[in-house]
């Protein structure tokens, strides 16, 4: 049903200028042909930018350096190689490509709007380099495209040079055809639940083992791409190309200023943006003319600022949602109300033996500057166990977690994890311990705020598959585990702590880990909903999974913890089972003072 | 003082308080007591005018707070010790205790008020010129809770001041609790820890789902076989 | 007279221009944690305005500087209220779209009234050369605009330091949250820096109309060199914004001479990409600002 009105509507795209300008424009000015080939080309550029601006919420200002490096490949191969523009255009988008890898690589470590200011000045560079090396570029003279190379005549659709615009039109629609097929395919695939994670949260997106910088490379590389496949048809189109026009910065603006008010990561919302703003700025120019000059340009600013004062979440984000709720969506209701107390552990089942270790840390050290944040730190976990950390505040322990988890690499000392098959191995970047089997949680819980539960709990488990129906169905299954099941459609935005929390394990125990790291599960809890952690906890150790527990809940870390090590002040000071580090000395000084040992005596 | 007669709010489409009825008399001290997401915390934040109440009435003094923003509330003598410490982290000490008493009644005898705060808090004396950030967890708990005596307020509400600390330093926190206390100013307090608070606390309101569904004093709350079932886990 | 020598100071001089560009832009974002894309956009309505100013009343450019910097502060502080206000707690591409907007705005306006003409305010005196102890020959107009910057800057830093209100400014910029429990209204604060950032600019345009000419686009000509200046000394310092305009001042005049005159922005677009990208707080920036 969808897919059918998907087709009907692009097929109406399509046949919209060969029925409408004819009866507009009886005359045949050619004016509305290029209206229509000017909006095909910008949606199209426009699906490609939305691909890295909208999926991967990496705001690009730079992409035109894309369209420009396709139009000069195409032009440049035509006249000094007389390579078709087809094929130019390929070797044109496989430049770019490698191209926005080498950008990428640098620029995406980047965010917000430094992101956007180091792509505008890549931008700047290319089009500087494009004026200085004028024996190949033609400089800022700009290069014609050659309809005549001696006495051949490169016209058809070969040299993609027409005499009827019609073809134009067709190639134009194909561009977006193209364009639009990619993004849809990006956003239904892992790569898409993956882009979006990671513009959420990225850190919560690393620790359920998304390479973050590659899946954004991804991202930029397709749009690279396909971007320049437009320009070398559009170069060609203009029939002359020069690098102000192609390497362009209001260009680029005008491109992700559609998809904006199309809609931020819609699929279709960046044509809507073309459909809606293209013709009135067009019509505009096209009929006031020289006189102003400018106008075009000030209507773009205006639109801009209006949809992004009233509706930022642009034509498709702003009235979907609004056609949702008169066709019946439920309001939100009260989410705390709906939270489950989790599964109960099935009776008569017997806990598994500690086992051989299986995660070992050896001498870490951690230094920030001149501050030793981690101190020559060595910790075993052995297979079934539950290791508590505990230490006072600003002792080390979350820093500590980020070691184990790859978060931070080590100044000093290595952890290695065991794998299945007996050997072990030494990761160095958290999908690195994701893959080898370890999930943790964050301490400031890291819901992914715009996807609901059941797509946060997916993303740990399309850790350990492709298909988006097994990833369901692991969700729902973890979700009754930790009593999530009633909230499995709500928006992760609306759960209170303690939701959030048991999201933050859910999304951890989705990835299927061998070993799970909790920072601080129980803070916040009030005593009733820490037992229930507690028999959580206990539960998900008796499945064979080995905790690793920071905790200041006392009561909890005594009752749960098979080991203890004691941090303070980056050092261990203590380990040993929860009996002995409650007469620990050194421990009762440090951390737990005189009435906790009173009590405890 | 202050009153709160059927307050309703909550975030977007999540209403949080349902019906939330509570009052707190000059030289009292009341706790909220409550699970996670009772709706602790956003009675504060709607007393403090950081958020809008959708239903109901909170009042000061007889007067209708409806529309006032933060500072407009500061001004009515009503200052909080907001949920983890929230100091200003490259300011030095002295800057942030200055900044508690940015209202103009305040900085009028900023000198005098400072002198007094010190006097009640000598450890925050040492720490004067060093950066706000730089301190230890426990140690920035003590700067906010001077720094919202700054203001010299006549109604001081602490939301959680033990939340994230070490025990020993959760026993220190509330020795200075204690001190404001006995200081004479009127506290809210919002804390996990009952037990101590019920213990200071001269009446205590227990919050289920955004109700207030039982008040008494503090003490007697503590022996309460509900408060301790649900609360204390025993 | 040496030619390195004469190099330094004319690269010492643009840095001078640089600072007085850069620092509303540098003060905006590091209280307000907005990335004015509009910036060089107010700039050139600043110049318009000085230029309007000097050839229909007559108005010497320096005595123009004073009421065009209030005047800006006003505009700048209208700015945030009515575009910027409503999208604080937005996603920062809105916010970078709406400053875009802006400026895409008034520099196609600026196209429809004024043309793509060149207009200069003829002011002689400025433009003269002046001797540097025997060392340098510099124009008049870069030695004011290079003292109008320094004096400036250190106004700035006087008033955020020694204020109360510019401790309330400060005290937005590291805790926003926290800010309104003292009773600091936050959205006053937030009116008032950008009215101080507008007014930087104002101040700036009258400064520099004798010595560069108006057109509609020549924002973005000036506003990717202030955010190379602001990046590399620290988005969000005052100091770090000086120090970086005087690096990208000397970087152009030794560039364009040694390198070639049209890679001179190239040479700096290069350093900026890689402060971005080997330390990107920049200079005198604080970690966790980018």
């Amino acid at each position: 049903m969808r897919l059918a009105l998907s087709f009907g509507g692009l097929a109406a795209l399509f046949a919209l200028p060969f029925w409408l300008i004819p009866a507009i424009d009886p005359e045949g000015s050619g004016f509305w042909q290029h209206i229509f080939v000017t909006i095909f080309v910008f949606a199209a550029m426009a699906c490609a930018w939305n691909i890295l601006g909208g999926f991967a919420g990496q705001l690009s200002l730079g992409q035109t350096i894309f369209y420009g490096i396709g139009g000069y490949a195409g032009a440049m191969l035509n006249q000094h190689f007389g390579l078709i523009p087809w094929l130019g255009g390929i070797a044109g988008a496989a430049v770019s490509v490698a191209i926005a890898v080498a950008i990428a690589w640098p620029c995406l470590r980047l965010r917000g709007p430094f992101f956007t200011l180091s792509t505008i000045a890549f931008l700047e560079v290319i089009r500087l380099l494009a004026i200085h090396f004028k024996d190949f570029t033609g400089g800022s003279a700009g290069l014609p495209v050659p309809m005549f190379v001696g006495t051949e005549m490169r016209i058809g659709w070969a040299w993609m040079l027409f005499r009827d615009k019609e073809n134009y039109l067709i190639i134009a629609f194909g561009l977006l055809v193209v364009c639009l097929a990619a993004s849809w395919a990006v956003r239904n695939s892992r790569l898409g639940f993956y882009l979006v994670a990671v513009r959420e949260r990225e850190d919560a997106a690393r620790a359920v083992g998304v390479n973050a910088t590659a899946v954004k490379l991804a991202a930029f590389a397709i749009s690279a791409g396909l971007t320049s496949l437009v320009g070398t048809f559009h170069g060609i189109y203009l029939n002359f190309i020069d690098p102000e026009t192609m390497f362009s910065l209001p260009t680029a603006i005008q491109v992700a200023m559609f998809a904006l008010i199309g809609g931020l990561g819609t699929v279709t919302g960046p044509i809507w943006g073309t459909l809606l703003v293209v013709p009135i700025a067009e019509a505009a120019r096209g009929w006031l003319g020289a006189a102003a000059n400018g106008l075009h340009g000030l209507v773009y600013g205006l639109v801009l600022v209006a949809v992004v004062l009233t509706m930022p979440k642009g034509l498709v984000g702003s009235i979907g949602p609004w056609l949702k709720r008169r066709l019946g969506g439920a309001a939100e209701a009260d989410t705390a109300a709906r939270i489950e107390a989790p599964e109960a552990a099935a009776p008569g089942e017997e806990r598994p033996p500690v086992g051989e270790p299986l995660l070992e840390a050896r001498n870490l050290t951690k230094r920030f500057g001149g501050l030793v944040a981690t101190n020559d730190v060595s910790v075993t976990l052995r297979e079934g166990e539950v290791l508590g950390v505990i230490g006072p505040n600003g002792a080390g322990k979350t820093t500590l977690f980020n070691l184990l988890s790859g978060f931070l690499a080590p100044s000093a000392g290595g952890v290695k994890v065991r794998l299945p098959d007996g050997s072990w191995v030494s990761p160095g970047s958290p999908h690195g311990f994701a893959a080898a089997g370890v999930a943790r949680t964050f301490q400031i819980v890291q819901p992914f705020t715009g996807l609901s539960v059941r797509e946060n709990i997916m993303l740990g488990a399309f850790h350990g598959t492709r298909s988006a129906v097994e990833a369901r169905r692991i969700a729902e299954e973890v979700a009754a585990t930790v009593g999530l099941t009633g909230l499995l459609d709500a928006e992760a935005r609306s759960l209170t702590v303690g939701g959030a929390k048991r999201l933050e394990v859910a999304r951890a125990l989705a990835m299927k880990p061998r070993v799970l790291l909790l920072d601080e599960v129980m803070a916040g809890l009030n005593p009733a909903d820490v037992q229930q952690a507690v028999e959580l906890i206990k539960r998900v150790r008796d499945s064979g999974v080995s905790v690793i527990a920071i905790e200041h809940v006392m009561a909890a870390v005594m009752a749960l913890s098979d080991h203890i090590v004691v941090i303070n002040s980056g050092k261990l000071i203590a380990e040993g089972p929860p009996s002995e580090i409650a007469r620990n000395p050194a421990v009762i000084e440090a951390y737990l003072g005189e009435e906790y040992a009173h009590a405890a005596a | 003082m202050l009153r709160l007669e059927g307050l309703r709010a909550g975030y977007g489409p999540v209403t949080v308080l349902q019906d939330v009825s509570l009052e707190v008399n000059a030289g009292e001290v009341v706790t909220i007591v409550g699970g996670n997401g009772a709706g602790k915390t956003t009675t504060l934040r709607a007393i403090c005018g950081l958020l809008r109440p959708t239903g109901g009435r909170i009042t000061v003094d007889g007067r209708d707070t409806a529309g006032l923003s933060p500072p407009a509330i500061v001004d009515l003598g009503i200052t909080m010790v907001p949920e983890g410490r929230q100091l200003f982290p490259f300011m030095t000490v002295r800057e942030n205790l200055m900044l508690g008493a940015y209202k103009p009644a305040a900085r009028a005898r900023i000198d005098e008020r400072m002198e007094e705060v010190l006097a009640l808090f000598p450890r925050v004396r040492e720490r004067l010129s060093q950066m706000a950030g730089s301190l230890s967890g426990g140690e920035q708990q003590m700067v906010a809770i001077a720094r919202g005596m700054m203001a010299n307020p006549r109604l001081l509400m602490f939301d959680e001041p033990s939340l994230g600390l070490a025990p020993l330093i959760v026993k220190q926190v509330f020795e200075i609790v204690d001190r404001v206390v006995a200081s004479g100013t009127t506290v809210l307090i919002v804390e996990q820890n009952i037990v101590h608070t019920l213990q200071i606390a001269t009446r205590g309101y227990v919050l289920e789902n955004g109700q207030v569904v039982m008040s008494d004093t503090g003490p007697a709350l503590l022996k309460d076989p509900h408060v301790k079932r649900a609360y204390l886990g025993v | 007279m040496d030619i390195l020598l004469q190099l330094i100071a004319n690269g010492v001089l643009l840095g001078g221009v640089f600072a007085l560009i850069s620092i509303g832009l540098t003060l905006i974002f590091g209280i307000v944690r907005v990335v004015n894309f509009a910036h060089g956009e107010l700039l050139m309505v600043g110049l318009y305005a000085t230029w309007i100013m000097a050839t229909q009343f007559g108005l010497h450019p320096y005595v123009a500087a004073l009421p065009l910097a209030v005047a800006f502060f006003f505009l700048g502080a209208l700015m945030q209220r009515a575009i910027i206000q409503p999208l604080m707690n937005a996603d920062p591409h809105i916010q970078i779209f709406a400053t875009v907007g802006v400026g895409t705005a008034l520099a196609n306006a600026a196209l429809m009234i004024f043309s793509a003409d060149l207009r200069s305010v003829d002011l002689p005196w400025a433009r003269q050369a002046t001797d540097l102890f025997g060392l340098a020959s510099v124009s008049r107009g870069n030695l004011v605009a290079f003292a109008v910057s320094f004096v400036a800057t250190g106004a700035l830093i006087a008033f955020l330091n020694r204020t109360h209100l510019g401790r309330a400014i400060r005290a937005v910029a590291q805790n926003r949250y926290a800010a309104p429990l003292m009773g600091i209204d936050v959205n006053r604060i937030y009116a008032i820096t950008f009215g101080i950032g507008a007014g930087c600019v104002g101040l700036a345009a009258a400064v520099l109309a004798p010595l560069y000419p108006a057109f509609p686009t020549v924002g973005s000509f000036f506003v990717l060199t202030a955010f190379v200046v602001v990046v590399l000394g620290g988005m969000g310092s005052l100091e770090g914004a000086v120090v970086g305009a005087l690096i990208i001042g000397l970087v152009e005049s030794l560039a364009g001479y040694y390198v070639a005159p049209d890679l001179k922005e190239v040479v700096y677009f290069v350093i900026f990409l890689g402060i971005l990208i080997v330390r990107p707080a920049g200079l005198f920036g604080v970690r966790g600002n980018e």
